[in-house]
C-alpha cells in the first residue's frame, strides 16, 4: 500500500528520523483501516522503519524486513530450542507463528527453557510461549496448539506454512517432520542438542537427510543439555532462516556447535 | 578445503596437541586426529574437547578403519551413530590414512 506524500511528511517530522514509534503505528493503522503488521509493511515500502526494528536497519534491508514480517513459520516443539528460537524470530520481526507441543512446563525445564518461569510451571508450554511472545510483540499472530505432531496431523500443521522448524526432542519425531516437510515441499530447518553440542542445518527444499545420519533404530535417552547450548543452537537456526529470507545462498552444510571447546564447524554433505 | 592443505593443517595442530603412543624423538609413521562427541566421551576418560586426541596406530600392517579405530580407543560401536572423516560423513568401514581427522557422534535428538 502506498502512503500519501503529506502523510509521509507528517510521520517523518513527528517521528525520530526514519523510525516510527509504536504509538504512531497504532494510530496510523486505525486511520488506514489496516492491521499493525500491514501498516509496518506499508511504512517499510517507503523505507520508514518501526522504531522497534531500528537496530535491524543496516543489517536487514527493508525488503528483507517485509519478508520477515510476512513469513509463516511452523515450529514443532516449544522446549529449549523452540522457546529460544521463536523469541529471537519475533524480536527480529516474524509475526506469523504456528507452534505445537503437547507438554506442560516442569521444574526440570527451568535450567534452559526460555519461557519456563516459576509463574508458568504447570502451564502448557504453547500457551506460556504465546503469552510471553505477546508481551514482546502484541501485534503478532500466534497459533498455539497443545498437541503432539504426528504423521497424521503434520500435513495439516504444515498447510500454508513457509518453513518447518524442527525443535522436537526425539530422532523419530524429527525424521517424521523432515519427511512431512519434504512431502509438503516446505523448507526444513533442523536443530538438535545434546549436552554441550548442537547440530543445525536447513534444506530448501526439504530432503531426507536424517535417515542417512541416523539409520536404523533411534532409541536414545532424554538429552541432558545446558542453557547456553540450546540458545546457541537456536541462534544458528535463526541465522540460517534470516539468511535465507534475505536471499542469501542457503548453506547446505551440517553445522556442529560444540560449547565444550567452544567451536562451530560445518561438515560437508554428499550433495555438496 | 583441499585434502593436502587440510592434512598439513592437522599435522601442524599435532605440535600443539597431545599424541597417544608417541615415541620420544621419533616421527610418526601414521597419526590420526580424533574428535569425540558428548556422551561418547565417557568411554575415553582423559579426552579433552579443546585438544582432541592424536592417535598412532600400534599395528600398521593391517589397515585401520573408522570402526577399528573407535574400538581401539574404547568406544563401543553401537554407541556411534555416524562418523565424519575430514569433515564428510563416511561409512564406518572407511579406511583411514595418515593425517585424517575423524569425529565420532552419538544420536543427537534433544530439543
Amino acid at each position: 500500500m502506498s502512503l500519501a506524500p503529506e502523510m509521509l511528511q507528517t510521520l517523518l517530522t513527528a517521528g525520530e528520523g526514519p523510525f516510527i514509534p509504536s504509538s504512531r503505528i497504532t494510530w496510523l493503522a486505525e486511520y488506514l483501516h489496516l492491521t499493525q503488521v500491514e501498516t509496518m509493511i506499508a511504512l517499510l515500502e517507503h523505507d520508514l522503519w518501526p522504531l522497534r526494528f531500528a537496530r535491524n536497519r543496516g543489517v536487514l534491508s527493508a525488503q528483507a524486513m517485509v519478508r520477515l514480517l510476512s513469513i509463516k513459520i511452523f515450529i514443532a516443539g516449544c522446549g529449549g530450542l523452540g522457546g529460544a528460537f521463536v523469541d529471537m524470530l519475533v524480536r527480529m520481526g516474524a509475526t506469523n507463528i504456528r507452534i505445537c507441543d503437547p507438554d506442560t512446563f516442569t521444574e526440570s525445564n527451568l535450567n534452559r527453557q526460555q519461557f519456563c518461569t516459576l509463574r508458568t510451571l504447570g502451564n502448557p508450554k504453547v500457551l506460556a510461549v504465546k503469552n510471553g511472545l505477546m508481551e514482546i510483540a502484541p501485534y503478532i499472530n500466534v497459533e498455539a496448539l497443545q498437541m503432539e505432531a504426528t504423521a497424521e496431523n503434520l500435513p495439516g500443521l504444515l498447510n500454508g506454512m513457509d518453513v518447518a522448524v524442527d525443535c522436537l526432542d526425539s530422532v523419530p519425531l524429527k525424521k517424521m517432520l523432515e519427511n512431512a516437510a519434504q512431502i509438503a515441499e516446505v523448507p526444513y530447518l533442523h536443530g538438535a542438542v545434546l549436552e554441550q553440542e548442537g547440530f543445525i542445518y536447513m534444506d530448501m527444499p526439504a530432503k531426507r537427510r536424517l535417515p542417512e545420519l541416523y539409520p536404523g533404530e533411534d532409541s536414545h535417552p532424554p538429552a541432558n543439555v545446558l542453557a547456553c547450548t540450546v540458545s546457541g543452537a537456536a541462534a544458528v537456526m535463526a541465522a540460517l532462516l534470516v539468511n535465507a529470507i534475505c536471499g542469501g545462498s542457503c548453506n547446505a552444510g551440517l553445522f556442529h556447535l560444540d560449547f565444550s571447546v567452544p567451536e562451530l564447524e560445518c561438515f560437508r554433505v554428499d550433495s555438496q | 578445503m583441499h585434502a593436502k592443505t587440510y592434512a598439513r593443517l592437522t599435522l601442524l595442530q599435532a605440535t600443539l596437541c597431545r599424541r597417544v603412543n608417541l615415541k620420544a624423538k621419533t616421527v610418526l609413521d601414521m597419526a590420526i586426529f580424533i574428535k569425540i562427541s558428548s556422551t561418547l566421551r565417557e568411554y575415553v576418560p582423559d579426552y579433552q574437547p579443546s585438544r582432541g586426541l592424536w592417535y598412532e596406530p600400534a599395528n600398521l600392517h593391517s589397515p585401520y578403519t573408522a570402526a577399528s579405530l573407535a574400538e581401539s580407543i574404547g568406544i563401543p560401536l553401537p554407541e556411534i551413530k555416524f562418523a565424519m572423516i575430514n569433515g564428510r560423513q563416511l561409512p564406518m568401514d572407511s579406511v583411514l590414512k595418515d593425517g585424517d581427522r575423524v569425529a565420532y557422534f552419538p544420536a543427537v535428538g534433544g530439543g
